[in-house]
This record gives structure tokens, sequence and C-alpha cells, in this order.
């Protein structure tokens, strides 16, 4: 067997305690911040989805649901006006296809399946060209109120009938495919969407009485 | 050298972006406002100013053969911090700068001054010196931030300098732009130095004419 010699000896003892400090301080630094980033998250969040529901009387992200759907999880976002009448909808699709990865969107539609508002949550596009899909706002109006009947949903440039912008086809190209996968998936799904939120009202209405 | 000297130094001299051209990186990649720059070099000052303390109290302690693995995990805790403090109270912050935090465990900026200056000078003379060169490192960053943000889109930290009718100079905002907003700021850089160092010579020749004027008035 291979002998230690003191040197060695110092050297495993010193880098053993600086990462084990390293590890403490940062156990700690997340103990600390663990609840200020979940609440800066779920502000975000609800920003976000203010934007894109019709006016609610309830907090959407309490009455999330979940539905799980050909390997993907959709978390659906309801808003109720004051009777308790679904109102609008929102969760998040991915665009995979940006020009430099992968385009987050929150979109709301409402029941009839017809969009509300869109929003994007996170983006890595090139600043001046690709991010006009959260800057212009002309552009971001022109989804609202289509539904898949109502638009061809392509760029121009395809033959449909979206803007892309001077000198970025992609970016606009990628968000217009996903808001039109999430409109199918939502036409697909408004069964199973719907039963999920009445069966999540019973329950809730149900764990009310107990208290 | 006093404590003054090594904040000059850091700040102006051997500034990282100026003199040393290191940190590039961060420089041009989150340099598109005076914001974003202002906060990036605020993250890097704080990383630096800790990750020199430390290795400034552990010298001595730590076996030559190691330091180098030391240092990175010192610096890496700190800006792993830094970074999650930032999520916490600077949500929006954080997202713009993303990646950009992480990655400051490898500027090499932080490492060079860990090893070159806090591994051999005491704690407040290692202090000195964080503060100097993250200072540095901001004003290079908020300026490079501001002459883009400015060019750009005619604004300032957000507000408005050319009017409404100002036509964004995209260039300026996308990376080509970077290098080149970086290229006239060091031609402007290197003319002051130049010009303090020709003052500071003509003025040290007047003293020296003025010394032997008196001194050949005697000797006629």
């Amino acid at each position: 067997m291979m002998k230690l010699d003191k040197d060695q000896i110092r050297m495993v003892i010193a880098l053993f305690v600086v990462a084990a400090i390293a590890a403490i301080l940062l156990a700690t630094t997340d103990i600390i911040t663990r609840e200020p980033i979940a609440a800066a998250q779920k502000a975000a969040l609800r920003q976000a989805l203010q934007q894109v529901l019709p006016e609610h009387a309830n907090d959407p992200q309490n009455d999330k649901i979940t539905l799980a759907n050909n390997n993907t999880v959709a978390v659906i976002y309801p808003a109720k006006d004051s009777a308790g009448h679904i109102a609008g909808l929102a969760w998040e699709v991915v665009a995979p296809d940006g020009y430099s990865g992968s385009i987050r969107i929150l979109v709301g539609v409402r029941p009839d399946g017809s969009v509300f508002a869109i929003r994007v949550t996170r983006h890595q596009e090139t600043p001046g060209l690709g991010d006009g899909i959260v800057k212009n706002h002309a552009w971001l109006a022109s989804f609202v109120g289509q539904s898949l009947g109502s638009r061809i949903w392509k760029v121009k440039k395809d033959g449909g009938d979206f803007d892309q912008f001077t000198g970025a086809t992609i970016t606009p190209r990628a968000v217009v495919k996903a808001v039109k996968g999430a409109l199918e998936f939502f036409k697909q799904q408004k069964t199973a969407i719907f039963a999920r939120l009445a069966s999540a009202k019973m329950n809730h209405q149900a764990g009310g009485a107990h208290e | 050298m006093n404590k003054s000297e090594i904040f000059a130094d850091g700040f102006w001299h051997n500034n990282t972006i100026f003199a040393q051209l290191l940190g590039m990186c961060p420089l041009l990649g989150v340099t598109t406002s005076a914001e974003n720059g202002f906060w990036m070099g605020a993250a890097t000052l704080l990383v630096l100013t800790g990750s020199n303390l430390v290795v400034s109290m552990v010298r001595g302690v730590i076996p030559k053969n190691v330091r180098i693995p030391s240092y990175i995990t010192i610096i890496a805790a700190f800006v792993t911090i830094v970074g999650m403090a930032m999520n916490a109270w600077m949500h929006e912050m954080y997202l713009i700068l993303g990646l950009f935090i992480p990655l400051i465990v490898v500027n090499c900026a932080i490492l060079g001054r860990a090893e070159a200056f806090a591994s051999k000078n005491s704690v407040s003379d290692a202090l000195m010196d964080a503060i100097g060169v993250g200072l540095g490192f901001t004003f290079a960053l908020v300026l490079l931030g501001g002459v883009r943000e400015l060019f750009g889109q005619g604004e300032f930290f957000g507000f408005n300098v050319f009017g409404e009718s100002y036509p964004d100079v995209l260039m300026f905002i996308l990376p080509p732009g970077a290098f080149i907003a970086l290229g006239f700021i060091l031609a402007a850089i290197n003319l002051i130095n130049r010009s303090i160092a020709s003052r500071a010579e003509s003025r040290a020749q007047a003293d020296a004419l003025s010394k032997d004027i008196p001194a050949t008035v005697e000797a006629q």
C-alpha cells in the first residue's frame, strides 16, 4: 500500500475543511433563500397570469390542475368569475424551435377556444430582432380573439396570417406554431380539462365542508 | 504600496477590462444596457470581496499544491450564495443576467486576484484590492453598457435621452457593437493615460528647469 506522507495528509485535510465549510454556508443560504425564491417565482407568475387571463375573482395558482397527456404534463391555471364560472384558462407552452434556445409562452384562452392573450415568459432571442415577441404589442395583439378556424396559423412568409418581423422570421414562426399547438391541445382535451376542474371544485367544496 | 495606491492600481492602472482585457465574456455578454452592466458588476464586486477576504485569511494555512482547487471552491461558494440571493430578492434581474451569474466562477479576474494578490497580502490590503478591482470592473461594465444603450436605444439607465424619434441602432445592441464600442473606449482611455503621462513628464522637466536656473545663475 502506498504510504501517505505528512504533506499529502495536510492537503487532504485542507481541501476537506474548505469543502465542508463551503457546504455548510451553501446549505444555510439555501434555507434562508428558499422561501423568498418561491415567493418571487409565484409573484412573477401571478403578474404574467394577470395579463393573459380575463378578470377573475379567484387565485388561479391556488386552483391549478395538472393534466398528463402523452408524456407532457400541463399545469392549467383557471380564471373564475365571482359566480364560480370558468372565464378563462392559461397554461405555459414551450416552443423548442426558437432562434436561440426554447421560448416559453403563457397562453390564455377563453372557454370557447379563442385566444384571450399571450405573453412570452422566457426567451433568449436576439435583442432588437427576435425580442419583438415581447416588445411588439401590436403583434401580440394580433393573436387576441383568434381561434383555430379564424386564422391560418403560420407567418405570412409561409402563407399564413401572422406577421414576421424585419430580420426575424424564425422566432415568430416558432411562437405561432406553439400557440397553435396550445389551441389544438385545448380542443382535444377540453372535456377532460373541464371534468378535472369540476371535480377539483367538488373536492374543494367537500374539503371546505369538513372545516 | 499604501491603501490608496492599491485602490488606484485595481481601479485604473491595472483595470481588469481597460488594462488587462480580462473578463471579456461577461463584459460583452451582459452590457446591452447600463443597468445590466451595473448589477453584473455589483455581483462580481461582492464575490471578489468575499473571495479576497477568505483567501487572504487562509493564506499560509492552505498547502501550496492544493491552493487552486481551494480558491475555486471558495469562489464557487460565494458565486452560488450571490446567485441565490439575487434569485430571491432581485428576481427580474436574476432572470436577465441568467447564465452569466454562475459564470462569475470562471471569471479569470477573480481567481487572478486571489492567486496574485490576496494569497500574498494582509486581509485589509486584500479588501482594498477587491474594492478597487471590483469597482473598476463595475465602472467598465456600466461605461460600455451605457454607450451601447445610448447609441443602440437612445436611452441611459432606461431614461430616454435622444427623444422618441431616435432610430434604434441595432448593431450596438448586438455583439459586434460591443466590440466596436469597446475599441473606441479603449482608444479614449489610452489617450487619457497618455495625456496624463505627458503632463507629468513636462511638469518634471519644468521642475528640473526651475532648479537648474538658480544654479546656473550662481555659477555665473
